[in-house]
């Protein structure tokens, strides 16, 4: 069975690419009001708002998502395309839809607001490692990428910090097959104690218990009032004797 | 007696303020008030005889082959003390 997405796939492929007179004369329609031309417009260039919705999806968000942000971003095109310029329309578009989209991903996909500009730097910083990489073989040093893009230290920094930031989790987050657990049950407690330090820490209250059963009365008390521990009811007897 | 060198700037001394009891006068005064006469030199020497006691058995425990310097030193040592305390204040609160 198909999903939804795939039909989506399917009807949005079915539109004919226009040709720029095509373009022209829908646009000059558009002006002047024609909504019928408005929607042709959209519906003929609904390939190119996927396509670049697929692009973005490897930086973290939901394909269908990014899909509709990339739409409002080819709607906006639309009604502000101008024919007198003499630009394709898909060169036009492509930047309304781009930033509709990277807007998108900068406000809704991480857990921890990231300012857009840092965002934006980290896409470029991601992308240069990626291609420095395949070319050298190795990771590129912070220096080298602010080289290449023309960014100080501190601004690649902050985009690393982006890039971690972007992929932080929340510690409530369902996780597993099932979803009865959270990300933060999965984590081990590293203040936790070991099997090994209860027993021992028992063996050693033991023969402290021992120990303590074993004072005079005269010790007991000098003890305990030194330590600043309230005295026991039982008047005559050590508190540390263990009764059967 | 004078403290082993290094060993204040170490582990600190336990005073009474840390340790919430009282001082070696005021134990003195309410041991004669009950019967125990003693100046504040013997309050202090049964503190430590009493601690030195506990830590014996605690480096039996662990096989250590400790001479009495050593006992005497861990007796006075505060986080022994502190520990020994909070086993007190344990047994108190669950013999309430």
């Amino acid at each position: 069975m198909k999903s939804s997405l795939d039909l989506y796939f399917k009807s949005a492929g079915e539109h004919k690419i226009l040709t720029r007179e095509q373009e022209v004369e829908l646009a000059k329609r558009i002006e002047a009001g024609d909504s019928t031309a408005r929607s042709i417009m959209i519906e003929s260039n609904l390939k190119l708002a996927i396509s670049i919705a697929k692009k973005y999806a490897k930086y973290g968000g939901n394909l269908e998502d990014l899909i509709q942000e990339s739409n409002i971003g080819l709607i906006k095109a639309v009604e502000k395309f101008d024919w007198r310029k003499g630009f394709k329309f898909s060169t036009y578009a492509s930047w309304w839809i781009k930033q509709a989209v990277t807007r998108s991903l900068t406000s809704n996909s991480s857990q921890v607001k990231i300012p857009s500009h840092t965002l934006s730097n980290a896409r470029k910083v991601w992308k240069v490692q990626k291609e420095y990489r395949e070319s050298f073989g190795c990771e590129p040093t912070e220096t080298e990428i602010g080289e290449i893009l023309g960014l100080s230290q501190k601004h690649v920094r902050q985009a690393f910090k982006g890039i971690k930031a972007k992929y932080a989790k929340s510690i409530d987050e369902r996780v597993g097959d099932e979803g009865n657990k959270t990300f933060g049950d999965t984590l081990p407690d590293e203040n936790a104690k070991s099997l090994d330090v209860i027993l021992d820490n028992e063996k050693i209250r033991k023969v402290i218990i021992n120990s303590l059963s074993s004072l005079t009365k005269r010790e007991e008390l000098v003890l305990r009032l030194r330590f600043g521990i309230s005295e026991t009811d039982e008047e005559d007897n050590n508190i540390y004797v263990i009764k059967e | 007696m004078p403290m082993p060198k290094g060993f204040k700037s170490k582990n600190g001394y336990s005073t009474k303020k840390t340790l919430g009891g009282k001082s070696y006068h005021e134990i003195s005064d309410l041991m004669t008030d009950q019967g125990y006469k003693m100046n504040h030199s013997t309050a202090r020497n049964v503190f430590v005889s009493s601690l030195e006691k506990i830590a014996r058995d605690v480096v039996k425990l662990y096989d250590v082959d400790a001479d009495e310097n050593s006992i005497n030193r861990i007796s006075k040592d505060p986080r022994f003390q502190d520990a020994i305390v909070s086993f007190m204040r344990e047994i108190e609160y669950e013999k309430k």
